[in-house]
């Protein structure tokens, strides 16, 4: 922590202070831009480990666009039937027009099937024996209706199943291919077939449907309901079956051919109350009820479907892959008397859901061929035997046929896939055998003149076995983690932890002067390394990409390892040594441990909170303690008003599904909305005119408010905040239709141009008032006056400078310069690059975003004035505050380690339609906004009320910058480390990875904004108080 | 949290070099029943907590509230009969273990403080602790009785004493504030009760769904155990430290 910069003898007289000052400066420079280029390379470390342990552990599906179609089989049709005929069948004859498939979302297949406590023992339930009509029907009526238990493929969460039910193939977190906004499905699906075929699709409920599938469904008919709220477990159920029994009309015919319903009670009810409550109970008697209106209601023609698409847990929760989550049921019902059963012993649906079950996956091919459509081109399941065998049990040869389009279509994707994927055809091999005996047993068959229902039989078996084995195949490449491309990922991270730690608190002497070494021999490290891995990925059986990435990583740290040796003298090991450097490892240490847990990581928005408000205290009984009575009141003040407005932001939050019931979002205008209450409207006018004030009394404080600060703070800040906030206005004026009479478009020009004169003032007017200002100083002259020379003209003024003050002892008193705002050149100076990021941070978060941004910006400023009174500047504690302030606030922007609160429709803030990349990095600026300002704020605090002269502050600059990123670099690589471990942990697609990704992707952000907006900005700033005060 | 690396013995002849005078640790008065009660103070709060644990989770506010009115007997107790009172001469070591001439003599002198200090305990510690647990992250819009409650506990365990011992004396509060006093029975009463609600929050978030993680009774263990091992930890193994923020 102590580099000796401030002891370091004082430069002998130059022999020109010209030629001095100009050797300075050109040295501050060239140190300067070798800073810039050692932060790039540690990023670009991180980003290499960051790419490898990913690669190993997000091991994605690539997306392909092919379409089936209607009139091009995957294989040769036999019996005559020809391809390409909507009305009969594409592929195969269809049995039915019309569907009404529906989803109960989360039922599982123990609350369809009849309980009996006696037989087992078990205690009897509230969700047992509510729901018997599935059940009834099956065995009632065998040849109408079967009921199987129906898996799904975790992540048990209901987008990703809707995904897998349409979509006939296995979910991955991260579908590569996703488009932007991430949700809609762009490959081959069950929806989309259906509408290319001219059939009219109708939804009704959870609107998650038009996320995936926006502008497939009949508009007039279709009602979406909101799935987000949990606590509601009657409006979306009411709604489905109030629209959906008048479809169900004769009169109605011709409307629709397929409903997708989705009632959301039971899984709502399991949220709020678990499974074995009267809740329950009731929830499913009333779906009872409804479906045996259903049958009464539909016609003979129609198919109807009922499944979940997923289980629960026994707290009523779901996502992860234990049974109970994966464990749905499945029931078809129609009046056509088609279904059948290959063994008698099979009319009784299974008695648990580990007997005979089918996966979700199969009802894809199932519908698919039975509406008489192509099979979905990614499709892996296959036909389910109920459906085809015919009610006599005997159509093996219908079944044997579905079969084996079926599998010549996988067969067909799966060629595809390899040849995209550049699969080895060691993945595949198993496969090949497969496929030729199946080829062979349907040879036989169809060169036999009366082939036996045997014969067919061991075809279909054939077909099913390839199928079969191919899906043990996708599954073991999607969703196996690669331990070694993850252990070479968590090498890098933790290799440029270590030397990110040893450079910021383990190095005593001018870091400037360290750079250059450790730069060397960083890139000469990342060549070799680099080069190594280039040879040895040439061996086929290695990734070459992999092995580059990781040699040039390796070799880079190690070589950055090296660098250091020449100094070893001063460094120390890197553990802290006062009580502020404790306390700083001890957050993060408890922040890194607390991400093994699911429910530290659950709630730690409230954990932030609480460590700011203990630092807060700490910072204000520091300050209580000091002499000096001004250090003391500006400690304890500004400690005060740290303290309050970390609390006051703590007010506004939006919770994460988990935290559940035990919080309420106040973010937006209600817990199931994504839009700003009107009142709300106000923060932005609230922060226009406060914020320019707030930052103003930090400057007038050391007489800094002058020159440049004055336009910028006082005039540009202002007049953008008013158009940040006349932007909300009009955004909400077009939610809420306010003015009819205006049409939207010219509401959305309006207000698309307000947000970009906004981002121009921002980025445009405010870099350039921050290059080219002068130092916000003013000199006045004052009279003579008896009094000795005040003490800001102690420092004897640089020769060189344009400031002179007549200092010889003069036989009497004369007029002197006193130069205003001395104090605070480089702090002030400095703090205008923040204030120009402000308004473009400002203006791309939600108004409620606004008013907890500006609180942030408070805080800031309160620990640079803190950190000065107690004159910790060099400690780790700045950094670790402005580290933790930045994780704060993303949680107080209505942000959540979760997917799902990242705030898409914010891209539209300044531009109406997608443009890349602006449009990804507004969503950056909304989503990391705070820890971006964090980030830019930090060369603040060396250089907060720092004399003009002052040697070896480039060192200090990266020292803080440094220590800022080593926080946010030990949470990343504790998430990583901990993702990996608990990689078969149940909440891991729900919490551990998720976090892991926004603490990778925020340590990246961070680094990026660090160097080239922090460390390159101070160049500037310390250029221009260099320029009137000389170079130190 | 202020362990090890902070905290450093200070020489005991030599005064640091600040204007204020520098206090020091606060000693026992020196008859067996202070040392005595002052040795049965901890037990009797840690037994009072393990009896009514069962009761305060199940009912965290009667028992709190029923629970105070005995502390606050039970602190009383503890500055009249251990604690020399403010401005009272510190007791001579060379007294020790001698029976005070007559404790009923000055029986005024030391109930008066004790009873003030109580009272300012009540009217101003309770008040800002509540403000301070809010500003912590308790619940706002519910759940006041049970904060005011633990505020309650909290400044009854952390502050009699410190009021008995120093009085008003401002510019040794905010040597207390800015935790510069030197470590003795009194001061690390008080710390360890702080320290010890700190601590208490960590196992709130944990989904363990026990009845005993609910609002407050995890701070108030905390308070408890700290109270009484800060007062044991400072008034025997580190009596006379001083933390080092700066």
């Amino acid at each position: 922590m102590a580099d000796s910069a401030g002891a370091r003898a004082p430069p002998q007289e130059p022999q020109d202070p010209k030629a001095e000052n100009k050797r300075l400066a050109v040295q501050f420079k060239a140190q300067h831009a070798l800073m810039v280029g050692f932060f790039t390379l540690i990023a670009i470390f991180h980003a290499l480990g960051i790419y490898l342990f990913c690669s190993g552990f997000l091991l994605s599906r690539l997306v392909l666009d092919h379409r089936s179609e209607c009139a091009i089989p995957p294989v040769e049709l036999q019996n005559g039937f020809t391809s390409g005929n909507t009305e009969k069948g594409c592929w195969h004859p269809k049995s039915f027009d019309k569907a009404v498939v529906v989803i109960v979302d989360a039922l599982r297949y123990d609350f369809t099937v009849p309980f009996n406590g006696n037989e087992t023992g078990q205690v009897e339930q509230h969700f047992h024996n509510a729901f018997p009509v599935l059940h009834e029907t099956s065995v009632r009526e065998p040849q109408n209706a079967f009921l199987r238990p129906f898996i799904a493929d975790p992540p048990t969460t209901t987008l990703q199943r809707l995904k897998g039910l349409t979509t006939g193939t296995l979910p991955t977190f991260i579908d590569a291919g996703s488009n932007f906004a991430g949700t809609a499905i762009d490959e081959d699906n069950l929806v989309e077939q259906l509408v290319h075929a001219g059939k009219k699709v109708v939804h009704l409920g959870d609107d998650t449907w038009h996320a995936l599938f926006p502008g497939y469904f009949e508009p007039e008919l279709t009602k979406p309901f909101d799935s987000f709220n949990v606590w509601d477990l009657h409006t979306v159920d009411n709604g489905v079956t109030e629209h959906l029994f008048p479809l169900l009309d004769k009169s109605m015919a011709g409307k629709w051919d397929v409903i997708f319903g989705h009632y959301l009670g039971v899984d709502h009810a399991g949220h709020r109350y678990g499974p074995d409550h009267p809740a329950m109970a009731d929830k499913l008697k009333q779906m009872d009820d409804v479906f045996r209106d259903m049958i009464e209601n539909i016609d003979d023609d129609t198919l109807l479907v009922v499944m979940g698409d997923h289980g629960m847990d026994i707290k009523g929760d779901h996502g992860g892959e234990s049974d109970d989550e994966i464990e749905a049921a499945l029931w078809m019902y129609s009046k056509k008397g088609l279904f059948g059963r290959s063994d008698k012993a099979f009319i009784q649906p299974p008695a648990t859901a580990k007997d005979r079950p089918v996966g979700q996956i199969d009802l894809v091919p199932t519908l698919s061929l039975l509406l008489g459509l192509p099979v979905p081109f990614n499709n892996l399941g296959q036909p389910i035997e109920e459906a085809f065998i015919g009610n006599d049990g005997k159509g093996f040869a219908n079944l044997a046929e579905v079969a084996r389009l079926t599998a010549a279509q996988i067969r067909r994707y799966q060629g595809e896939y390899s040849s995209v994927r550049k699969l080895s055809d060691l993945a595949t091999s198993p496969l090949i055998p497969l496929w030729s005996s199946a080829q062979e047993a349907w040879q036989r068959v169809q060169e036999t003149k009366r082939p036996s229902v045997d014969q067919w039989k061991s075809a279909y078996h054939a077909f099913t076995a390839y199928q079969a084995e191919n899906l043990r195949i996708c599954r073991s490449l999607w969703a196996r983690f690669d331990l070694v491309s993850m252990t070479m990922g968590i090498t890098v991270l933790v290799g440029s932890l270590a030397v990110l730690a040893l450079f910021s608190r383990g190095v005593m002497s001018d870091r400037g002067a360290l750079t250059p070494l450790l730069l060397g021999w960083g890139l000469a490290g990342t060549v070799i390394g680099g080069t190594v891995g280039t040879t040895v990925g040439v061996v086929p059986a290695v990734s070459f990409t992999q092995v580059t990435a990781f040699g040039a990583a390796l070799g880079g740290v190690l070589g950055m390892s090296m660098g250091f040796y020449p100094a070893r003298e001063a460094l120390r090991v890197p553990y802290p040594r006062t009580f502020w450097g404790g306390l700083s490892a001890l957050t993060c240490v408890m922040l890194c441990i607390g991400f093994a847990s699911n429910s530290f990581t659950i709630w730690e928005d409230e954990q932030l909170l609480f460590f700011l408000t203990s630092y807060g205290m700490l910072m204000l009984a520091a300050s209580l303690g000091l002499e000096d009575t001004a250090d003391r009141n500006t400690g304890a003040y500004n400690s005060i008003s740290f303290i309050v407005a970390t609390r006051l932001a703590s007010v506004f939050r939006l919770c994460r599904e988990e935290q559940m019931p035990f919080c309420r979002s106040t973010y937006y205008a209600s817990a199931t909305s994504s839009t700003s209450a009107t009142w709300q409207l106000a923060i932005p006018f609230i922060v226009a005119l406060t914020i320019p004030s707030a930052i103003t009394y930090f400057y007038h404080r050391t007489k800094n408010y002058q020159a440049s600060a004055v336009i910028w703070i006082g005039i540009a800040l202002r007049v953008g905040l008013v158009f940040v906030a006349l932007y909300w206005v009009l955004d909400a004026a077009d939610d809420g239709d306010w003015y009819p009479s205006i049409s939207k478009a010219l509401l959305k020009t309006t207000r698309v141009s307000l947000a970009q004169v906004t981002m121009a003032l921002s980025f445009a007017a405010g870099y350039a008032t921050y290059i080219w200002a002068s130092p916000l100083i003013a000199v006045i002259e004052e009279p003579a006056a008896p009094e000795a020379a005040p003490p800001s003209l102690v420092e004897s003024p640089d020769p060189s400078g344009g400031i002179f003050t007549s200092f010889a002892p003069p036989p009497k008193p004369r007029s002197k310069l006193i130069i205003l705002g001395y104090a605070n050149t480089h702090g002030t100076r400095y703090f205008l690059l923040p204030g120009a990021w402000l308004l473009a941070l400002l203006l791309v978060q939600k108004p409620v975003g606004q008013g907890t941004l500006a609180l942030c910006m408070i805080s800031i400023l309160n620990v640079l004035e803190i950190i000065d009174a107690n004159n910790l500047r060099r400690s780790a504690l700045g950094p670790t505050v402005l580290a933790l302030l930045g994780s704060y606030y993303f949680f107080k922007t209505g942000h959540q380690a979760v997917l799902s609160t990242i705030q898409w429709e914010t891209a539209f803030i300044p531009l109406k339609t997608i443009q890349y990349p602006f449009s990804p990095l507004v969503v950056i600026l909304n989503t990391f906004g705070p820890q971006i300002l964090c980030a830019i704020a930090v060369p603040a605090i060396p250089l907060w009320k720092t004399r003009p002269k002052y040697p070896g502050l480039l060192g200090r600059v990266a020292g803080a910058v440094a220590t800022h990123m080593l926080f946010y670099a030990a949470i990343a690589v504790a998430t990583v480390v901990e993702a990996a471990w608990l990689r078969r942990h149940l909440m891991l697609y729900r919490i551990f990875m998720p976090r892991m990704l926004m603490g990778t992707t925020v340590l990246l952000v961070v680094e990026v904004i660090s160097t080239f907006v922090a460390v390159m900005g101070v160049r500037w700033s310390v250029t221009s108080v260099a320029d009137i005060f000389g170079w130190a | 949290m202020s362990s090890t690396p902070g905290i450093k013995p200070i020489p005991a002849s030599k005064p640091a070099p600040t204007p204020l005078p520098q206090a020091k640790p606060t000693e026992l008065l020196h008859d067996q029943y202070s040392f005595l009660a002052a040795n049965l103070h901890p037990v009797i709060l840690l037994s009072g907590l393990a009896l009514s644990f069962n009761r305060l989770v199940q009912d965290p506010v009667m028992t709190l509230a029923r629970a105070a009115p005995v502390v606050i007997i039970l602190q009383a107790l503890y500055c009249f009969l251990c604690l020399p009172s403010t401005g009272q001469a510190p007791p001579q070591p060379k007294n020790k273990w001698k029976k005070q001439a007559k404790p009923s003599q000055d029986f005024g002198a030391r109930a008066v403080p004790a009873f003030l200090s109580l009272l300012l305990t009540i009217t101003l510690t309770i008040p800002a602790l509540f403000l301070v647990l809010i500003f912590f992250g308790a619940p706002l819009t519910t759940h006041q009785a049970h904060t005011i409650l633990l505020a309650a506990h909290l400044g009854l365990l952390a502050t009699p004493q410190l009021f008995y011992v120093h009085g008003l004396d401002v510019r040794v509060w905010m040597q207390a504030a800015s935790l510069q006093l030197p470590l003795d029975e009194v001061y690390g009463m008080s710390l360890g009760a702080v320290l010890g609600a700190w601590f208490g929050a960590v196992p709130i978030p944990l989904d363990w769904d026990r009845e005993w993680q609910r609002w407050p009774v995890t701070v108030l263990v905390g308070v408890y155990v700290g109270a009484c091992l800060g007062k044991v930890v400072g008034g025997y193994l580190v009596k006379g430290w001083r933390v080092k923020l700066n």
